[in-house]
């Protein structure tokens, strides 16, 4: 517990050089001003919405302003909804959550049958079949397979939803198209991850206990082929809180993806800042939470 | 000999390589009696190890015993169904392993690695299997028993791990216990009691033990008999004082001679020549031939039948 707390005391700092850094790039990409007045205005009209704003401020008071706002929950306003950049982040995070979460059940459902499968039948046709399909999964790009989806089984067949939030069935397709190229990756790790261990002294011992193959398998190794496997989902888990704009475009899911990359685009500085430092937040919890299940996996993991 | 417990006749092994198959088991034959404890001698490549995975039936997957026979009591375990196989092993015949480190599974207690066999072969309960449990580690000499059930592998030093993997073996009183080079991984003191802990505990039990190692003081130390393996093969096989007494092969002097003497000043320490044939490239004749020091060329020309000198001293050599 107390190297928890310690954890979270040390991604202060953390969390403060990622407002720095972005903070300074959306700052020296272009001027924010121009792209919130229409172009027929004047320099001196320019001129004052930059004063109003305060970028006419020396950078390091701008940003010791915008810390103090930061600390009070306040990131400013969205230029362009003309709302708090906060709220907007918030009613787009549950979005993303849930499709992260849902992608990440997919994911683990397609790929620990199978990477164990194709670990112990290693080398046989079922194992080239699996590992095969591993690499076409890897190398799908997402909106195609994403269309793919919506072609069949939307459009041909009408099981879901083409677009949208709402329904559980909205939710099947995106988290599908998500969910394969993580379980393409997490299948071939799983699998070598289990071949590994299969060749361990202490399977030999299993075995030599008159132990079912089922047990030794499914319990004696997997155990431990799953400490690895456990990095490789939180690094993708913090990919799915940011990274899935081309899927959230695909399906219309409006979810935090799509919006940060509509921000960056329009220099829509609050709400970027307000996205990347949420982000940083989820990133981090996900990375402290993989810490604790290694805990829970493995004894001889301590930390103090 | 109907005392036997054990009798492997003819046993060959081999291995599916890339190269096709290398047999590294070549037509062992040897038995082990009922409270007897068999050592089986040779260098790393002899297939001593091989030839004890292949009595468990656990070879590799790419392993498999293609030729002889294997009888335990009344069964012929080469025709046995897989379960019937996982009955047997575990509860009647039973191993322990050289590397205590790695021979644990480190995400588990010892406490569930212990109860799983007495719950898989005896149908216990969790409670009775604790509890026996902690009286099998009480028995190997664990102090605190019942701490240690909770503890996980690595808390322990090698040589309780060792104790622990005696008492899983012996947990369900097995007939035969296969112990694979026991004492190697450990420090000289532990050595010695671990040997000391095999023979009370043998001694108690009644139980068969075949020790599997290349350290002829553990040899003189625990074995009622001894055979020494070469290449894939039995090269003598003697009870303990004849084989001290009066070794026969050449192979097994030379290993007598490897044992560095106190009282001997020596400059060099004595080894055999040349290292074990690859098993995918044996030598024609008797395999020893190339490291032999006594051999000649008729050694090149016929490969030396296994011969009773005596009645239960047997060598296999043209040439004594």
């Amino acid at each position: 517990m107390k190297y928890f707390l310690k954890s979270l005391v040390k991604t202060i700092p953390v969390l403060l050089l990622i407002t720095l850094i972005v903070f300074l790039l959306v700052r020296v990409t272009g001027d924010p001003v121009s792209l919130m007045l229409p172009e027929t205005a004047t320099e001196a009209e320019r001129d004052s919405l930059r004063e109003a704003m305060g970028f006419n401020d020396p950078l390091p008071i701008q940003y010791l302003n915008y810390l103090r706002d930061l600390v009070t929950g306040d990131f400013g306003d969205s230029f362009r909804y003309n709302t708090d950049a906060l709220n907007l982040i918030l009613e787009r995070l549950p979005a993303t959550l849930e499709l992260a979460i849902a992608s990440m059940i997919v994911a683990i459902i397609i790929s620990v049958p199978l990477g164990i499968l194709s670990a112990v039948k290693r080398n046989s046709f079922l194992d080239l079949f699996i590992t095969g399909g591993a690499v076409l999964g890897k190398a799908m790009p997402s909106f195609w397979l994403g269309i793919m989806l919506i072609l069949l089984l939307s459009v041909t067949f009408q099981f879901f939803p083409v677009s949208g939030r709402g329904t559980l069935g909205h939710l099947v397709l995106p988290a599908i198209t998500l969910g394969t190229g993580i379980a393409a990756e997490m299948t071939r790790l799983i699998r070598s991850s289990m071949l590994e261990i299969l060749g361990q002294d202490f399977i030999r011992t299993a075995r030599s206990k008159g132990l079912g193959e089922a047990i030794i398998v499914n319990k004696h190794a997997f155990r431990n082929a799953l400490i690895p496997v456990v990095t490789i989902m939180a690094l993708q888990t913090s990919t799915l809180i940011g990274g899935t704009l081309i899927t959230e475009t695909v399906f219309a899911w409006p979810g935090l993806g799509q919006l940060l990359v509509q921000s960056v685009n329009l220099r829509d500085m609050a709400v970027v800042q307000a996205a990347t430092f949420i982000i940083a937040i989820f990133v981090i919890l996900s990375n402290l939470f993989a810490d604790l299940v290694y805990r829970l996996l493995d004894p001889r993991i301590k930390y103090d | 000999m109907n005392n036997s417990l054990l009798k492997v006749e003819n046993l060959k092994v081999r291995f599916k390589t890339e190269d096709g198959y290398v047999s590294t088991v070549n037509g062992v034959t040897f038995d082990v009696e009922k409270g007897e404890t068999l050592a089986i001698v040779g260098e790393s490549g002899s297939g001593k190890s091989v030839t004890s995975l292949a009595l468990m039936g656990i070879l590799p997957a790419n392993g498999e015993v293609y030729e002889g026979d294997i009888h335990f009591e009344d069964k012929d375990l080469r025709n046995l169904s897989k379960k019937q196989y996982r009955e047997l092993r575990g509860q009647e015949i039973a191993m322990i392993f050289q590397e205590p480190m790695t021979a644990l599974n480190p995400v588990f207690t010892i406490g569930y690695q212990l109860r799983e066999t007495l719950i898989l072969h005896y149908k216990m309960s969790k409670e009775q299997a604790q509890k026996k449990g902690i009286e099998m580690l009480e028995t190997v000499g664990i102090p605190d028993a019942e701490k240690v059930m909770g503890r996980f592998p690595h808390q322990l030093s090698g040589g309780m791990r060792q104790r622990v993997m005696i008492a899983m073996a012996l947990s369900c009183n097995p007939k035969l216990l296969i112990a694979d080079e026991p004492t190697t991984a450990l420090d000289v003191t532990i050595q010695a009691q671990i040997l000391t802990l095999l023979r009370n505990l043998k001694e108690k039990s009644n139980t068969s033990i075949m020790i599997i190692t290349h350290d002829l003081g553990v040899v003189a130390e625990l074995a009622d008999r001894v055979i020494v393996m070469y290449a894939g093969e039995v090269v003598e096989e003697a009870p303990i004082y004849e084989l001290f007494e009066n070794p026969l092969h050449p192979y097994t002097k030379g290993l007598m001679a490897s044992i560095p003497k106190i009282h001997d000043v020596v400059d060099e320490l004595y080894s055999i020549e040349g290292t074990v044939p690859n098993p995918a490239d044996m030598p024609t004749g008797c395999k020893f031939f190339p490291r032999c020091p006594i051999g000649d060329i008729e050694c090149t020309k016929i490969h030396p039948p296994l011969e009773y000198v005596s009645e239960n001293h047997a060598k296999r050599c043209i040439k004594v």
